[in-house]
């Protein structure tokens, strides 16, 4: 068996069949049993139908089931594609239709939801009630004898995740199992990551970060505790009695963990088990900062940086946080990240340039999409026959060789921990009947990266209540999408002759209704960044 | 006077935007009519409408997952604030 999730959770369950591998509020499984129901669920996928190389949809929530039917995807040879469950039914429908989806595994509870595309798609149950018109995994699992069958390489296809891009639908990163056993492999390096580890994980299974945490216990043999966060002393409560000893979030994920609003029960718990918190997703602010090395004084601080087309890039160590807050740290191991000009050169120390990865850690390409793929993953001169990742985003290397991050190559909005097109907000907008035109518009937000501000302008030129207007679009959009502002516009202006709107003065525009100043960007000086001041 | 049911009810309909059925005993989180952000929300809310404060130990999903749940420690806390001889008689 090449390196692979696979064979890594195979040689765990062989070495600690008995110990705990994952804990649900529900059950937990040892790692045998993690194995046995991987193999089974894989043996299910294949008596339905299910070919090597298959795209399977996986639309659960965060349970053990989840994570043995994307194991049992990974063992039947076939290709796991994570859907949001809070997606609307269009974007799944453009997943399931753009990645030629074989099959969809999800809970019986929203298999309601997701009937209608059972003519596109064999609709599987992998976690809840037993319904007659859909196979139900665990109930499968019972009756099957578990065997092991996955004979991918590394080059195979693992997984496509759906990202949005700045224009259009969302596009799929594809994946192979040689990425994900390398990231498990790197993470699990640098952070230290062992067999005595309890993981908290309270990030979801839909996306690189949060599916690394079960790849780095599988590897590991370490033991995994799933949790939703919606209160943080839940949250806090579990830390303490379970001596959770390592903490992946993101910087929203903080701000939820701190809400000032909230009486929080940080004071009387006893945190000393956790070594550390590592996060990603967005920069930490200083009141994050403070509020993690308060609560969590034996815990040390990883803040890294990255994205989906090469999973992670960097990661600051954590006694250079104090020296170097602002920086987003040195490439990960195996893994190098250069600053490039718009020649293709090394940007000298001080110089502005973009984030070039190179490395294990690179993805495949955008799934059959070689248009976007070829503006992205490209070959340099320097490196003959070998494919980098031009992120787009813009950095800096101070003279020590920290990388600073400066801004964003493309228009997306990062809110909450998620990529949103601008152009998917203002589709959807448009799309009521008393709307004409919309832009949508980042609103910097330490607390979630950035707020989605949408200004818009209607038929009758009077602007329409807002709550039902919010009320309308949160029908249309995921939650995360629904802008935090919604701006009327009596007319937008338009750019002088291509008779297009003008988005730089109506982003500035919609700036100084909320009271904001323009995003410093250009103008912040680069000393005061790299100093840190 | 609204019953306290249904003052939360018309939280979750007009502030949260939710408008299907609602029931005390569903679990609001799991069915994803709240999420991380809506249940502080409603949180907050509570302490401000029922003029009640939350300690940490109220504020936990036990107590405010389920509608029932949070009519249990309103009620709860409104007892407690009695008993003390303030003026909270709701």
């Amino acid at each position: 068996m090449p390196r692979s999730i696979p064979r890594f959770l195979c040689e765990t369950a062989e070495r600690l069949p008995d110990k705990t591998a994952i804990v649900s509020k529900t059950r937990s499984v040892t790692f045998s049993q993690l194995r046995d129901e991987a193999l089974a669920t894989a043996e299910c996928m294949r008596e339905l139908g299910v070919q090597p190389g298959d795209r399977v949809g996986i639309c659960m929530e965060k349970t053990v089931d989840q994570v043995s039917a994307i194991l049992g995807v990974l063992f039947a040879n076939a290709i796991v594609v994570p859907i949001l469950p809070r997606l609307k039914q269009t974007n799944i429908r453009h997943i399931i239709e753009n990645s030629g989806m074989a099959a969809l595994i999800t809970d019986s509870e929203r298999l309601t939801e997701v009937s209608e595309f059972a003519d596109m798609t064999k609709l599987i149950t992998g976690h809840g009630a037993i319904d007659n018109n859909w196979p139900n995994l665990p109930y499968l699992r019972r009756f099957i004898q578990p065997r092991l069958f996955f004979n991918s390489i590394g080059a195979d296809n693992a997984a496509i995740i759906y990202s949005s891009g700045s224009t259009g639908r969302p596009k799929g990163i594809l994946i192979a199992h040689r990425n994900l056993a390398d990231g498990a492999d790197i993470v699990a390096e640098y952070l230290d990551t062992r067999e005595v580890d309890r993981i908290g994980c309270v990030l979801s299974f839909n996306f690189d970060y949060g599916m690394n945490q079960i790849w780095q216990t599988i590897l590991k043999g370490a033991t995994l505790y799933l949790h939703d966060l919606a209160l943080p002393n839940d949250l806090f409560a579990l830390v303490a009695k379970e001596s959770i000893t390592a903490l992946p979030v993101m910087p929203v994920i903080i701000t939820k963990m701190f809400d000032k609003r909230l009486k929080l029960a940080t004071a009387s718990y006893d945190f000393s088990a956790l070594r550390y918190v590592c996060s990603t997703g967005g920069r930490l602010s200083a009141d994050m900062l403070n509020d993690l090395k308060a609560t969590f004084p034996t815990a040390k601080i990883y803040s890294m940086f990255g994205l989906t087309e090469a999973f992670r890039s960097t990661y600051l160590e954590p006694d250079k946080l104090d020296t170097h807050p602002t920086s987003i740290g040195k490439a990960i191991p195996d893994c190098q990240v250069l600053v490039l000009d718009e020649n293709g050169e090394e940007c000298p120390p001080n110089v502005i340039g973009e984030l070039v990865h190179r490395g294990a850690t690179v993805t495949k390409g955008y799934w059959h999409d070689p248009e976007n793929t070829a503006k992205v993953f490209r070959t340099h001169p320097r490196f003959p026959g070998e494919t980098l990742v031009f992120s787009g985003d813009k950095v800096v290397r101070d003279e020590d060789g920290y990388l600073y991050f400066i801004a964003r190559g493309d228009e997306m909005i990062k809110t909450k921990g998620f990529r949103v097109s601008p152009t998917e907000v203002e589709a959807e907008v448009t799309h009521h009947p008393e709307i004409v035109d919309a832009v949508a518009i980042a609103v910097p937000n330490i607390a979630v990266g950035e707020d989605i501000a949408c200004a818009y302008t209607t038929i009758s030129g009077q602007p329409l209540p807002e709550p039902t207007l919010r009320q309308y679009l949160k029908g249309q959009l995921p939650s995360h999408m629904v802008p935090t502002y919604l701006i009327y516009f009596g007319s937008f202006p338009i750019t002088g002759n291509a008779g297009k709107l003008d988005r730089k003065a109506i982003k500035q525009a919609t700036f100084e209704r909320l009271g904001i100043e323009e995003e410093a960007g250009d103008s912040r000086s680069l000393r005061a960044l790299i100093q840190n001041e | 006077m609204a019953t306290q049911l249904q003052v939360l009810y018309d939280f979750i309909r007009t502030e949260i935007g939710y408008d299907g059925a609602l029931s005390p005993d569903i679990d609001l989180l799991e069915r994803q009519i709240l999420d991380s952000f809506s249940i502080v929300q409603l949180a907050v809310f509570i302490q401000e409408r029922f003029q009640i404060e939350l300690e940490a130990e109220d504020l936990v999903r036990a107590n405010l997952g389920r509608l029932s749940n949070m009519i249990a420690l309103i009620d709860r806390k409104k007892a407690a604030k009695g008993q003390l001889g303030n003026q909270g008689n709701g």
